[in-house]
């Protein structure tokens, strides 16, 4: 949990924000009898004006202005009970402990238990092998987490332990086999292992978020990489130039996929 | 650490609606005057960290702040900034969060415009809108945190839905939640005086005016909503029957019902038990339709999320609030039963019958909407119920009370006689019937733009007959009469919009080559090419099509095709507004030969859809700030 002098200071002024109003004297209020009374005013004010402009007949507003007294027979209570006085001090100590116990309480459990300090970040870049302890660390505690898996997975590639990482990615995919971008990350770890190539569970992988987002530039790249490495090239063409119609002209990437169906093209040529 | 300031900013929002319902509660209980009187601070407090948290989320979208989930997952550097902020409510967690930012400003609203209110009716109001207020932000910290941060936050974000790049998402949410949430208020008026069993003119005089204010919103929410759609969409419609359009019409068509019974029981004391009904049951379809749309049992581009919990979070509280009231009204049903009589022909039974279509209305839509949610649930097939349902039963129901919104303004209340009437409007009547036979002749042969057009004639010569009437007995104009016309009229505006633009419109799906011609309605369409376009959000195509009329140039249209960075093609429609028509033009696909795919729609009327909408808001916004609302009782 995270106890700042920030939670503290906000925690302080609202608690001296509510003393102001507690030890602020109580003000004389409207009653329901004032106001009921000042409504069935108006009602029979407005029943005279359309009386004498002729809107309603004079049987009619006998009989309404009677239902506007009655209402307000009706309506009248016996005088307001006594006000009570109370200790603002106490009750001001009371309020103050429970904003302060209740929000701190409450938002210990709903915090995340890492939280990234982005200054720190800055100043001081964790190594990958630091990321891979610290997410380790963390999944001890929330082995569920798939974002964290996820990027235990990248991690672990980052560093060149291919098999950790696909152990890695494989529970992130139990966790949630329609994420595209795991999807592509698990196939690129597992094509490592097959010296770059895609065959097998790294081609189903593709096919699976083919089907998924077939708008996707990034899958549709690594679906001209499969159909490239069986040798369909005219495929691999296909699904690369329609990477390129999708891409805007300034995409960091497109000069990648562009290299690739140069190659793939001059292939074709010779 | 701005991030965390937010979330604790909200979970302080949270303690300061359990105080809210407490503290109150205790000096109104064991009459303590000074922690009755804490509940306008409270509110005032909780509304402010609630104005934090949503400026701090705001700020996290300016300004690109990844390590934020919500943000990642809705927003990138290339975003133009309008659509950043809005892009603050485009998903499920923030559009919660505008919803509490909403429901605060309503309950700040009340604190503050509320001097004329009994201050222990105004007190147990606040408490009960801080409840409400406890059940959504339970709902926002515990499922739905806008807040939550990412172990390692990306460089880029992901893209916002491109359906909702448009300006439409910076006003059509916030104005509709305005109306939905607003439902809260009359809901809280009329649970606080249940709960206190004080069921007086008080309460009904100042429910009115709370309840129009929101239902004006929710009538421009819905407006903008359909203008939206008529554009973005790219095939021309503006009311599509959707599951979740329904789910907001539903709470209107109660929230119109409520507003006509109120003029009822605030003027002559009949129809309580009524219109206490109505209050419970428009903010119980609001929360309907929350659920609908965050429950995942509907697929729309409204469903904002596919999380069961989320679901049966909603359905509890939904439960919890009409479970609640029911047994309240039932507790006190017997302080509502003095009723003022009225005869069979009065101003009375006209709102009556009013209520009574309304009603009818809604409940036809509801059961349009959850019949195949109920079917789909309980395993016995999957079926769709669309327009063709809904036109039939709607339309039919709706017609009468167009005819009896002109004719009961001129009636009496408690009683009066058709014999005053007839001799009021017979000539007039004549006339009507002169103009919709002339406009049969001159206009169309076309039964339903028949019935439209005399609708409209109908409403139109009872609106002047009435301002005759007034100007002739040197009568004061009031705010709600005023609004009253105004609304009426924005009625009929809509009622021949809406049919003129369904009957006589005209829709051409066609291939165009460079250099050819389409002569729609008498426009002559040209298309002049399509060359490659690209902002920084997307690329696509734009096209060049010139409309003549009569030799006459009177319109470049530049419709385009856009790809954004998920790669999700959308089409956006040039159009060539005027009160008279809309020109439609949307790009399809391209074809061989340089030719591309065009939808054309030649629109009649359709802006007198959405000029009528805005009048029945305009309407109620007069009607709220009636003389009435405005008077001091002294102490």
């Amino acid at each position: 949990m995270i106890l700042s002098w920030q939670f503290i200071l906000m925690i302080v002024l609202s608690s001296l924000f509510l003393a102001w109003f507690l030890y602020r004297p109580v003000k004389s209020s409207l009653s329901d009898d004032d106001s009921n009374i000042a409504i069935n005013k108006q009602r029979q004010a407005e029943l005279e004006i359309d009386f004498n402009q002729g809107h309603i007949e004079s049987a009619q507003y006998q009989e309404a202005e009677s239902e506007i007294i009655s209402t307000l027979a009706s309506e009248l209570k016996s005088s307001p009970a006594k006000n009570t006085t109370i200790e603002p001090f106490k009750w001001l100590i009371l309020i103050a402990l429970s904003i302060g116990i209740l929000s701190l309480l409450v938002y210990s459990q709903l915090a995340p238990k890492i939280i990234p300090n982005t200054d720190a970040a800055l100043t001081e870049p964790m190594t990958m092998s630091e990321s891979i302890e610290q997410l380790e660390d963390y999944l001890i505690e929330n082995p569920n987490d798939f974002q964290a898996l996820k990027m235990l997975g990248l991690a672990q590639v980052g560093i060149g332990k291919i098999d950790d990482s696909i152990e890695s990615f494989e529970s992130a995919f139990e966790l949630n086999p329609n994420d595209i971008d795991l999807l592509l990350q698990y196939a690129s770890a597992i094509a490592a292992k097959q010296d770059g190539m895609f065959y097998g569970k790294s081609k189903t992988l593709i096919e699976t978020a083919l089907s998924l987002d077939p708008q996707s530039i990034q899958v549709l790249y690594f679906a001209g990489i499969v159909s490239a490495h069986q040798s369909d090239l005219d495929e691999a063409i296909g699904y690369w130039q329609k990477a390129l119609y999708l891409m805007p002209e300034n995409h960091p990437d497109r000069n990648i996929i562009e290299e690739a169906l140069n190659t793939v093209l001059n292939l074709q040529v010779k | 650490m701005l991030i965390e300031i937010g979330h604790f900013s909200l979970v302080l929002a949270l303690i300061f609606s359990v105080l809210l319902m407490v503290l109150p509660s205790i000096g109104l209980y064991q009459n303590k005057s000074s922690l009755a009187q804490l509940a306008k601070p409270l509110v005032w407090a909780q509304g402010f960290w609630i104005a934090i948290a949503f400026i701090v989320l705001m700020n996290a979208f300016l300004t690109n702040d990844f390590s934020v989930k919500y943000v990642a997952d809705n927003s990138n550097t290339q975003l133009p900034l309008l659509f950043k902020a809005s892009a603050v409510w485009g998903a499920h967690e923030g559009s919660l969060l505008l919803w509490v930012f909403v429901l605060s400003i309503w309950t700040i609203s009340v604190s503050i415009f509320s001097k004329r209110i009994p201050s222990d009716l105004l007190n147990q109001i606040l408490i009960i809108l801080g409840a409400v207020s406890f059940g959504f932000l339970l709902f926002l910290l515990f499922t739905s945190n806008p807040f939550e941060r990412l172990l390692i936050p990306p460089l880029e974000g992901r893209e916002l839905n491109p359906l909702l790049q448009d300006f439409g998402l910076a006003v059509h949410p916030p104005m509709l939640y305005m109306g939905y949430v607003g439902l809260a208020v009359p809901f809280a008026f009329v649970l606080a005086a249940l709960i206190r069993g004080q069921l007086d003119s008080t309460w009904l005089r100042w429910t009115r005016p709370w309840a129009l204010i929101s239902w004006a919103f929710l009538t421009v929410g819905i407006t903008l909503g359909s203008w939206w759609a008529y554009y973005e969409l790219g095939w021309g419609g503006w009311w599509f029957w959707d599951p979740v359009e329904n789910a907001s019409f539903m709470p209107w068509l109660v929230a119109t019902a409520l507003v006509h019974s109120l003029s009822v029981s605030e003027k002559r004391g009949a129809f309580r038990q009524w219109t206490v009904l109505l209050a419970i049951g428009g903010f119980s379809l609001s929360l309907l339709g929350t659920f609908l749309v965050r429950s995942g049992v509907l697929t729309s581009v409204h469903a904002f999320a596919t999380d069961p919990t989320r679901g049966l979070f909603i359905l509890l509280f939904l439960f919890i609030v009409i479970g609640g009231s029911l047994v309240l009204f039932t507790w006190r049903s017997h302080l509502l039963q003095k009723s003022n009589q009225f005869a069979l022909l009065s101003r009375e039974t006209g709102l009556l019958i009013n209520n009574i279509l309304l009603i009818t209305a809604m409940f036809t839509v509801l059961l349009g909407t959850l019949y195949p949610l109920i079917l789909d649930t309980l395993n016995l097939g999957k079926i769709s119920v669309g327009a063709p349902y809904f036109n039939a039963v709607f339309v039919p129901i709706m017609l009468p009370g167009v005819l009896a919104l002109a004719i009961f303004p001129f009636v009496r209340w408690k009683k009066d006689s058709v014999s005053r009437l007839t001799s009021l409007l017979r000539f007039n009547w004549i006339g009507i019937a002169l103009l919709t036979i002339l406009a049969r002749v001159v206009i169309t042969d076309n039964i339903y733009v028949l019935i439209a057009i005399g609708l409209f004639i109908w409403v139109a010569f009872h609106v002047i007959i009435l301002l005759t009437k007034r100007i002739r007995t040197k009568s004061k104009f009031s705010f709600a009469f005023i609004g009253m016309i105004i609304a009426h009229l924005g009625i009929a505006v809509f009622v021949l919009g809406a049919t003129v633009t369904t009957q006589l419109g005209i829709e051409k799906d066609i291939k165009m080559n460079v250099g050819e011609s389409q002569n729609i309605a008498g426009y002559d369409f040209i298309f002049n090419g399509v060359s490659p376009h690209m902002k920084d959000n997307y690329s696509g195509f734009i096209g060049d099509i010139s409309v003549y009329s009569g030799g006459n140039k009177i319109a470049q249209l530049n419709p385009e095709k856009r790809y954004y960075q998920s790669g999700m093609p959308m089409t956006e429609a040039s159009i060539d507004p005027s009160l008279v028509r809309d020109l439609y033009v949307a790009l399809g696909e391209g074809l061989e030969g340089g030719a591309w795919s065009v939808r054309i729609y030649y629109k009649p009327l359709v802006r007198w859809i959405w000029l009528g909408g805005l009048m029945i808001a305009l309407g109620a916004f007069f009607a709220a700030i009636d003389r009435r609302y405005f008077v001091r009782a002294k102490s």
